[in-house]
């Protein structure tokens, strides 16, 4: 064993976590099969934000600026749902962004609601990441005009959205060097916009995933996050990716869980298997402590980090599709059942495996991380 | 016929398929599809699509399986992180003392064996970059029985976990051996993109195209043993180079009799090169013709077509921090076991440090080897010995003994 501290992932339970598992118990895992299928479960989210699971990370009096505390909430989470613990995280980046928002409307008026969970949002990111790592082209494209932007294109899926929603996102400006991009906040409930229903996908469909179709949307100043965008972006990037590892970290436990409760019964021919549950939970407890290291500093914008933190995410995504893979071995035929948890959990790890940063992604970024830099 | 991808999700729209389900028979051109047409798979538009060409993949086999034929294996006896001379030399040791070991072996480069001590003196001997290779890093993999893992890079290790976590996937181990070497220290007020650096063969390689279009102006910061032996080999055909160091007299460090140099400075007397002492760069510009003003800390501005560094080597310490092993400078390692503080990672060449003392030489290289093979094999302990060995200059026909080091 290592020298760290064991004890630092049994620290005595903090409220905030209890209030979590009271919500998840009552609220959320009588409905995960529903929100699989495609039910929104808009009252639970905003149940978990009241109680301040989606806003431990961000500073008073919003939050008590504690990334380790809101990783663990998203855990607790996505433990029971990994689509509710998805649109957690969407709730906190956005929440993020709000917060390091160049608009004092942006930052005093709607993250005050937003923190609260009187108002939901989701982050529509996934192209500019991408953008930004060279793997994609932008999506949007924006026209300075006075006053603010126009902004058209089309993002393929977007989540934690319903019609009277908003998301942060970013255009590419016409006629400006790359580099130049503008993030703002995209309003649902704005002329300009429309969202469309995706096709289905194979498992958490209750997440409010949709396209967006923009054209000539209106950008005012006063929705502005951040414009260049790419100073945020570094100074983000971290906490952006680290607060992920909260959604690995839960469907993982519950991969456990399900292990656990068939043990009394199978663990007799179980004990064959690979991957077994101490086995697992050793390896996600060293995880954990591992990120909540990391979430002790989730500013720090230098590459020998960032790279610490993609490394940690891209092993959330594996371990989590190893664990959900045991689960459903562990389980047998009754894990076959289309009702299954671990049939669900295999789809949620799936899901962690392929969301952006995806661990194809991740590894990309951490190769070209890693290499020295030359003269070109 | 012609195919169009979405650059939303990768759909890809072929004019031969077309699209029935849209309404679009099979040979529609894309220029004839509606404007309102939206993607079958995710709903953005025609205006979102662009022809399609595939993109190219880098030309390498990232992975070489060896005689043991392991590809996709997920354990190894023995894992290697380097292909430099400790790497392969590491690799050779360990088949000899235990034939059946697993190994892999992961390296961010293509893995290819070369005598790095030829860099120095290659221009004024004729040689290419290619004509150093002796060895692929492929053909050495199968000769030894190992897994190589090229252009991969190691992110980090576990010990508590006995796993290694790679750009290619993790693997759990049985004993880890870090040869990853060290890398050139960018000088004071420079940037990694405005030096070339000739640590490596591919980095040499890359310098050696720079340089190839003809005769040059050249700054070389650093006048240890490869800055001097840099600057000896350039000039001898016919490169202008200023060699500065923030000491008098070049090799300071290594030596005190400086009439020893005598017979080098003599030669250069009749080479273009310019020595300036007691200086570092304190910033830089562009200029025309793609050439940069160099601002010296004396005030005086140099002006250059490349600039390369040769101020000594720092050991990458990412590995080390993330198994949380002992560090002084270095890996540190118990000087009879090359063991790390951690007890089945081992550590040799120039990223490792005994006492906060680096050795940054070949000759200590096989014989660190044959010890930690003899531990990994879980043979008799062939305990490492600290010799002194001697330091030469290679300056082709000035080749100098300068003093002894472990």
């Amino acid at each position: 064993m290592n020298a760290r501290d064991p004890m630092a992932v049994a620290t005595p339970t903090h409220a905030l976590l209890q209030s979590t598992r009271d919500i998840v118990r009552a609220q959320l895992s009588p409905r995960v099969s529903e929100i699989d299928a495609g039910h929104y479960p808009v009252e639970i989210l905003k149940a978990l934000a009241s109680a301040g699971a989606m806003s431990a990370h961000l500073k008073a009096p919003h939050g008590l600026g504690d990334f380790g505390l809101a990783i663990q909430a998203m855990a607790e989470v996505s433990r029971a749902c990994g689509a509710t613990g998805f649109m957690v995280w969407c709730q906190a980046v956005c929440g993020l962004y709000l917060q390091e928002a160049q608009s004092v409307q942006l930052r005093e008026v709607d993250l005050p609601r937003h923190a609260s969970g009187m108002r939901v949002g989701g982050t529509a990111l996934s192209n500019p990441m991408k953008s930004y790592a060279q793997i994609e082209q932008f999506l949007l494209s924006a026209d300075p005009v006075p006053g603010g932007y126009r902004v058209s294109g089309t993002l393929p899926w977007v989540s934690n959205l319903a019609t009277d929603h908003y998301c942060g996102a970013i255009a590419a400006l016409n006629g400006m060097e790359s580099g130049q991009e503008l993030m703002f906040l995209l309003r649902c409930d704005n002329p300009g916009i429309e969202l469309k229903a995706c096709p289905s996908f194979s498992g958490m469909e209750g997440t409010g995933t949709y396209a967006l179709h923009l054209k000539d949307y209106w950008v005012p100043e006063s929705d502005v996050i951040a414009s260049p965008s790419r100073p945020l972006i570094k100074r983000i990037r971290s906490a952006f990716v680290m607060l992920q590892c909260g959604i690995a970290a839960g469907i993982i436990q519950g991969a456990i869980d399900s292990m656990w409760e068939v043990e009394p019964q199978l663990g007799h021919v179980n004990q064959y298997l690979d991957d077994r549950p101490d086995a697992l939970q050793a390896e996600l407890d060293s995880l954990l402590e591992r990120v909540l290291a990391l979430a002790q500093t989730p500013y720090d914008d230098r590459d020998e980090f960032f790279v610490r933190v993609l490394d940690a995410r891209a092993h959330g995504g594996e371990l989590a599709l190893r664990a959900a893979q045991s689960a459903l071995l562990h389980q047998g035929a009754r894990g076959y059942l289309m009702s299954s948890a671990v049939q669900r959990r295999v789809r949620e790890s799936h899901f962690v495996a392929i969301v952006t940063p995806a661990i194809k992604h991740l590894r990309k970024e951490m190769d070209r991380l890693t290499r020295e830099e030359l003269p070109a | 016929m012609s195919e169009y991808i979405c650059k939303a999700c990768g759909h890809i729209y072929n004019e031969d398929a077309g699209d029935p389900e849209s309404g679009l028979a099979p040979g529609t051109r894309f220029e004839d599809i509606p404007d309102d047409w939206m993607c079958p798979l995710c709903g953005v538009t025609k205006r979102d699509f662009i022809p399609f060409e595939p993109r190219a993949i880098e030309a390498f086999t990232p992975v070489t399986s060896g005689r043991k034929a392991l590809s996709g294996a997920s354990h190894y006896d023995l894992v290697i992180v380097g292909a430099g001379t400790a790497g392969w030399e590491m690799a050779e040791a360990a088949r000899e003392a235990w034939a059946e070991c697993s190994i892999a072996l992961i390296t961010g480069c293509s893995g290819d064996r070369y005598d790095k001590p030829l860099i120095s003196v290659a221009l004024a001997k004729g040689l290419t970059p290619e004509s150093m290779v002796k060895e692929s890093g492929s053909l050495a993999a199968q000769r030894l029985g190992v897994d190589l893992y090229a252009h991969t890079q190691v992110i980090s290790l576990s010990p508590s976990q006995s796993r290694i976590r790679t750009t290619r996937g993790s693997f759990s181990y049985g004993d880890v051996v870090l040869a990853h070497g060290a890398r050139a220290r960018i000088p004071e007020g420079l940037s990694p993109r405005e030096c070339w650096r000739v640590n490596h063969i591919d980095h040499y390689r890359a310098m050696r195209d720079e340089v190839a279009s003809g005769l040059k102006d050249i700054l070389i910061v650093g006048a240890g043993l490869i800055g001097v032996e840099m600057a000896n080999d350039l000039a001898l055909v016919g490169h202008r180079v200023v060699l500065i160091d923030a000491q008098h007299r070049p090799l300071a460090a290594l030596v005190r009799d400086h009439s020893t140099l005598e017979p080098l400075m003599q030669a250069w007397a009749s080479l273009p090169i310019r020595f300036i002492g007691g200086v570092e760069v304190s910033g830089s510009q562009s200029g025309v013709d793609q050439r940069k003003s160099i601002l010296l800390s004396s005030g005086e501005i140099v002006e250059v077509d490349l600039i390369l560094a040769a101020a000594g080597l720092l050991t990458p310490d990412r590995l080390a921090e993330s198994a949380a092993l002992e560090w002084d400078n270095g890996i540190c390692v118990n000087p009879q076991t090359l063991q790390t503080s951690s007890k089945h990672i081992y550590a040799l060449g120039d990223c490792v440090s005994v006492n906060g003392r680096v050795s940054r030489f070949i000759e200590p290289i096989r014989r660190q080897a044959r010890t930690i093979a003899s531990q990994v094999a879980g043979n008799t302990l062939v305990p490492y010995e600290v010799r002194e060995v001697p330091i030469r200059l290679k300056a082709t026909s000035h080749p100098i003994t300068l003093s002894t080091s472990g």
